[in-house]
């Protein structure tokens, strides 16, 4: 399995857009399309749970390449809380229920674009791990709050990092 | 820059500031060529597919079944 790059992000925006879908990168994968210097592994999506929305995204993914059985699109169509993908050509995590998030559209209200790509708002990102806190979570929020002011602080002065 | 983004200024370590800074002179194109890494992780790999129908159940799967040095465990 190669890593997510930035080809197969164009390629899943695209098919995602032609599609319909309405998600947002989240995770540290959202960080990194805000700037935040850090690895990860795998993409993870936060996405609209309807069933319009789900049914979209199934047909979108396996565009994609990925291999989703009729149960799995089921699963996506019903929008399970956590839903993980390695039978495609990348590894993604479709999160229909991030923790610390209410509801998806207040997310989306918040959300910055980077290059055509929606990305949930750093404290968002933030608020989802604070809450998660697990030990990964813990490790790296003290980076991403360094991260935020600097982010922040860089719009207020209005230069802009994407 | 404005005069008040000075590095390590806004409670940020001076360090970590430089990191930012430098990680935003890169295009967007070469910052997930960096950041986007492929690692195996034991059991959270061996699977094509998981799908669990709550956050919790998700939790509770990855603290029974996954290493704890994996970092997935509550705090």
């Amino acid at each position: 399995m190669a890593a997510f790059d930035y080809r197969q992000a164009q390629e899943i925006r695209a098919a995602l857009a032609r599609h319909g879908v309405r998600y947002l990168f989240i995770g540290k994968s959202g960080a990194i399309l805000l700037g935040f210097p850090d690895t990860t592994q795998d993409a993870d999506l936060f996405v609209d749970r309807t069933p319009a929305n789900g049914r979209a995204l199934a047909a979108a993914l396996i565009e994609l390449g990925f291999a989703l059985t009729p149960d799995q699109a089921t699963d996506i169509e019903r929008g399970k809380d956590l839903v993980q993908l390695k039978n495609g050509p990348f590894d993604l995590d479709l999160v229909f229920a991030p923790d610390g998030i209410e509801h998806f559209e207040a997310a989306w209200t918040r959300r910055i674009e980077v290059e055509g790509f929606p990305v949930c708002h750093i404290d968002d990102i933030i608020a989802i791990k604070a809450v998660a806190n697990r030990v990964r979570d813990r490790e790296s929020l003290p980076r991403l709050r360094a991260f935020r002011e600097y982010w922040e602080a860089k719009r207020k002065g209005g230069l802009q990092t994407d | 820059m404005p005069s008040d983004l000075t590095p390590g200024s806004q409670d940020v370590p001076h360090e970590l500031w430089e990191a930012f800074e430098a990680n935003a002179k890169r295009s967007l194109e070469t910052r997930m060529r960096y950041a986007f890494i492929h690692t195996y992780k034991p059991v959270l790999d061996d699977a094509p597919y998981r799908a669990f129908e709550t956050m919790s159940a998700y939790r509770l799967w990855c603290e029974n079944n996954l290493p704890a040095w994996l970092g997935y465990g509550r705090v």
